[in-house]
C-alpha cells in the first residue's frame, strides 16, 4: 500500500483538478500549483522594443514537485502578463481568480508541447504589445486544454523581476503629411466658399414669387 | 417692403403654406428646395456623428497604443461632448444671422482637420484635445433643426425635425459598425494594428468634407432663397443679435427643454461613448461584436427618433400642444425606467434586448422634444434650438462626469443611476405652459390668449411699426393647429389680431 500512498496525494490533486475542469468549467488561479520554474531573458527593468527585441523563455518542472505531477501536462502556454503597476486604473487588464475572466495575461507568446526537462522558446515582441511593465507566465495545460499548473518569472506579489516593453507609436510621416494636406484643403475650401458667397451676394438671385 | 415682380408665383414641388414652407413631407423626393435641404442637412449631420464617435469602437486598440487609463478614456469621452455645448449655442445664433447653409458647411470644414489629425495622436492629452475639437461638429444638429423649421410647416415640422435629427444621429451607430470593419480591412491588408486605426480615420474625415461641399453647392437656406439674397431683396430684415439672444434666454420654456433634452439626447451621447466598451469588458465579446451591439443602439435612430417626431405631429392633430407635451413626458420617463433595468440585467441577451427597448424610447423622446421646440419662439428659433441642443450636450457631460468617470462606479451601476436621473430630470416638462394652448396640467388661458399675442410679444412696438414681425404673424396663423381638434377654441376666430397693417 505504501507506494500507492506516496503517489496518491498528487494523483488525487490531479483528479480533483480534472473534476473541477468537468464540473465548473472554470479554473481558479488560486488553486493552480506552481509546478514550473520559468525564467526569461530580460533583466529586471530592461526596456524591450516591440517589433525588434526578443525574449527567450526557459522552463522546466520544479524539482520539489512530487513525481508524476506532470503526467497530465500536454502543452505549455507562454504568456506575457501585466505587472500590477500597469493594471492601475485599467479595468480591461484586471486580475480575476477565475481564469476564464482573468485579463492579466492577454498576450500569447507561444505554445509548445510539454516534453519534460529544460525547454526554451524564443519570442519576438509583437508590434501590438502596448507600453507597460510585464512578467512571463507559463501555464501547463492537460489534454483538454485546461490549466493544471503554472510558473512565472516573478514572485507571488508580482513586483520583482519585471521588465518593460516600449510599444511602437504606429505613426508614420506619410500619414502626418496626408493629414496636413487634407486639412489645408478643407480650410482653403471654406475660404473659397466665403469668397464665392460674397460675389453671389452682390448679384442676388431674382425673387421666385410675386410680392403681395 | 420688397419689390413687385411681374413673374407669376413660382410653383413649388410640394404644397406650401403662406410662409412657403412645405405642408407635406415626401421622404423619397429630392425636389428643390424643401426635400433637397432635408436630405443634404441630414447627410452632413450624419457625417459629423460618424466622425465624433469614430473613436469609441476602436478604444480597445487606441487605449493600448496611447497607453490610456480608464480615467483618460472617460475624460476624452466627456471632452467629445462638451465642446458642442457652446458650439450649439453659437450655431443657433449663426443660423439666425447667416443662415444654416453657410453656418453648417463652415463648421464641418473647420472640424475636419481634427478628424484627420487623429492619425497623429500620440498621448492621452492629444487624444483628448482631438476628441474635444471634433465634438464641435455636433453643433450641426442645430442648423439641421433650424433648417427643417424654416422649410416645413408646423403640421409636419415634428416629422421633418425627427427624421433629420434621427438619421443624423444614426451616424453614432453606423460608426460603431463601420470603423471596426475599416480597421480590420486595413489591418488585414498588412498594416500593423497601431497604424491601421490611424489610417481608418481618414475615411470619416473625407466623407465629412464631401458633405460640406454638397451642402454649399446644392442647398438653400429658405424656401424663397438664401439669407444673403433675401436680405438684399429686402425680404429678410437684419435682426439684432442682443434681441434675438434676449428673446430666447428670457423664455423659461427654452431652459426647461434644454434640461430635459440633456436626459434623452445627452443620455444617447453617453451611451454612444460607453456601450461598446461596456459589452467588450463585461461580457467578454470581441471588438467586432461589441461594435455590432453598440451600433444597434445608434441605428435604432433610423425609425425611433423620426417616430417620435411623427408621433408628436399625430398627437398634435387631436390634442394640440398639450398632447405633444404629455407624449414627450411619458416616452422619456419610460426610457428612464428601461435604463434602470439595463443596469440590472446580467445576461448578454437580456442586456441587448433591454438596450434596444431603451434606445427606442430614449431616441423617440429626442424627436418629441423637437416637436415642441419650433413653437417656443419664432424670432429666436435658432437660439432656442441651440440652447436645447446645447443642453443635450451638458446632460452628456454631467452624466459622464457623475457616473462614467474613473473607477468609482461599475458601468452597470452607472447605467442604473443614469436611469434614475432621467426620470427625475424629465419632471420639469410638467411646468411648460403656453397661454394660447395650455400645458400638461393646465388648460389654455381663460383670457382667450392667441398665437399672435404670444409670437408678437417677441417684437417691440417700434419693430412692429417697421414691419419686422411679418414672418412671426404668418407663423402664428399657421400654428393655430396646435389648439388640437375637439377643443372649443379650435374653430373660434383668432381674437386680438394685431391692429397694425400686415
Amino acid at each position: 500500500m505504501a507506494p500507492a500512498l506516496n503517489a496518491s496525494p498528487s494523483f488525487l490533486v490531479v483528479l480533483l483538478f480534472a473534476f473541477l475542469g468537468f464540473s465548473s468549467g472554470n479554473v481558479l488561479f488560486s488553486t493552480l500549483p506552481r509546478t514550473l520554474v520559468v525564467s526569461a531573458s530580460p533583466q529586471p527593468g530592461q526596456v524591450l522594443k516591440a517589433g525588434e527585441d526578443k525574449i527567450t523563455v526557459t522552463w522546466s518542472l520544479n524539482g520539489t514537485a512530487p513525481a508524476g505531477t506532470d503526467t497530465s501536462y500536454k502543452t505549455v502556454q507562454l504568456k506575457l502578463c501585466y505587472a500590477p503597476v500597469s493594471q492601475v486604473d485599467r479595468a480591461w487588464r484586471k486580475t480575476k481568480d477565475d481564469l476564464a475572466k482573468d485579463k492579466t495575461c492577454t498576450h500569447l507568446m507561444g505554445s509548445r508541447p510539454y516534453e519534460g526537462g529544460n525547454q526554451t522558446y524564443e519570442y519576438l515582441v509583437q508590434k501590438d504589445v502596448p507600453t507597460a511593465s510585464y512578467f512571463v507566465r507559463a501555464y501547463a495545460l492537460d489534454g483538454s486544454k485546461v490549466q493544471v499548473g503554472f510558473g512565472q518569472t516573478t514572485d507571488k506579489a508580482k513586483d520583482t523581476n519585471l521588465f518593460e516593453v516600449e510599444a511602437i507609436t504606429g505613426r508614420h510621416a506619410s500619414l502626418d503629411i496626408a493629414a496636413s494636406c487634407f486639412s489645408a484643403f478643407s480650410v482653403l475650401s471654406l475660404a473659397g466658399f466665403f469668397m464665392a458667397e460674397k460675389r453671389r451676394g452682390s448679384h442676388p438671385t431674382p425673387s421666385p414669387v410675386a410680392n403681395m | 417692403m420688397g419689390t413687385i415682380e411681374d413673374d407669376p408665383p413660382v410653383k413649388f414641388a410640394l404644397p406650401v403654406d403662406s410662409d412657403h414652407k412645405a405642408t407635406v413631407f415626401r421622404l423619397f423626393s429630392f425636389d428643390k428646395p424643401h426635400m433637397r435641404a432635408f436630405h443634404l442637412s441630414w447627410i452632413s449631420f450624419f457625417s459629423c456623428f460618424v466622425s465624433t464617435f469614430a473613436a469609441p469602437p476602436l478604444i480597445p486598440i487606441i487605449r493600448d497604443n496611447l497607453n490610456l487609463t480608464s480615467t483618460d478614456v472617460g475624460n476624452a469621452g466627456i471632452a467629445s461632448v462638451s465642446g458642442a455645448v457652446f458650439a450649439r449655442l453659437a450655431m443657433g445664433t449663426a443660423c439666425d444671422l447667416f443662415g444654416p447653409r453657410l453656418a453648417s458647411s463652415s463648421l464641418i470644414l473647420l472640424t475636419a482637420p481634427a478628424v484627420l489629425f487623429f492619425s497623429a495622436a500620440s498621448s492621452a492629452a492629444s487624444f483628448l484635445t482631438l476628441r474635444f475639437l471634433i465634438g464641435f461638429s455636433l453643433a450641426t444638429f442645430v442648423s439641421t433643426q433650424f433648417w427643417m423649421s424654416s422649410m416645413f410647416s408646423p403640421s409636419v415640422v415634428g416629422t421633418a425635425n425627427g427624421v433629420a435629427g434621427g438619421w443624423g444621429n444614426l451616424g453614432g451607430g453606423f460608426t460603431q459598425l463601420i470603423m471596426p470593419l475599416i480597421y480590420a480591412v486595413i489591418r488585414d491588408a498588412g498594416a500593423v494594428s497601431f497604424t491601421a486605426w490611424r489610417i481608418a480615420f481618414f475615411i470619416p474625415a473625407l466623407f465629412q468634407i464631401m458633405t460640406a461641399y454638397m451642402v454649399f453647392f446644392f442647398a438653400q437656406d429658405m424656401p424663397d432663397g438664401d439669407f444673403k439674397s433675401l436680405k438684399k431683396r429686402g425680404e429678410k430684415p437684419k435682426d439684432s443679435l442682443p434681441s434675438v439672444l434676449r428673446g430666447a434666454m428670457t423664455n423659461y420654456r427654452a431652459w426647461i427643454l434644454a434640461l430635459t433634452y440633456g436626459y434623452c439626447f445627452g443620455v444617447e451621447l453617453t451611451v454612444d461613448n460607453v456601450i461598446a466598451q461596456y459589452f467588450y469588458d463585461r461580457f467578454n465579446v470581441n471588438l467586432h461584436t461589441a461594435g455590432l451591439i453598440a451600433a444597434s443602439f445608434g441605428m435604432a435612430n433610423l425609425f425611433s427618433r423620426p417616430g417620435g417626431g411623427i408621433l408628436s405631429d399625430v398627437v398634435s392633430r387631436k390634442f394640440g400642444m398639450r398632447g405633444r407635451l404629455w407624449t414627450l413626458w411619458s416616452v422619456q420617463t419610460i426610457g428612464g425606467v428601461l435604463c434602470v433595468l439595463l443596469g440590472k440585467v446580467g445576461s448578454l441577451s437580456a442586456s441587448i434586448t433591454v438596450m434596444i427597448a431603451f434606445s427606442i424610447f430614449c431616441q423617440a423622446a429626442c424627436g418629441l422634444t423637437f416637436g415642441v421646440v419650433p413653437f417656443v419662439s419664432r424670432r429666436s428659433l435658432g437660439v432656442v434650438s441651440g440652447m436645447t441642443g446645447g443642453g443635450g450636450n451638458v446632460g452628456a457631460v454631467v452624466t459622464q462626469l457623475l457616473f462614467f468617470h474613473g473607477s468609482k462606479y461599475s458601468s452597470e451601476t452607472g447605467i442604473t443611476l443614469m436611469g434614475i436621473m432621467i426620470i427625475c430630470c424629465t419632471l420639469p416638462i410638467l411646468l411648460i405652459y403656453f397661454p394660447q394652448w395650455g400645458g400638461m396640467l393646465w388648460a389654455p388661458s381663460a383670457k382667450n390668449a392667441t398665437e399672435e399675442d404670444y409670437y408678437l410679444s417677441e417684437w417691440s412696438v417700434k419693430e412692429q411699426e417697421n414691419g419686422y414681425h411679418k414672418a412671426s404673424l404668418k407663423f402664428a396663423d399657421n400654428s393655430r393647429s396646435e389648439r388640437g381638434k375637439n377643443s372649443a377654441r379650435a374653430t373660434a376666430p383668432a381674437q386680438g389680431e394685431s391692429p397694425l397693417p400686415l
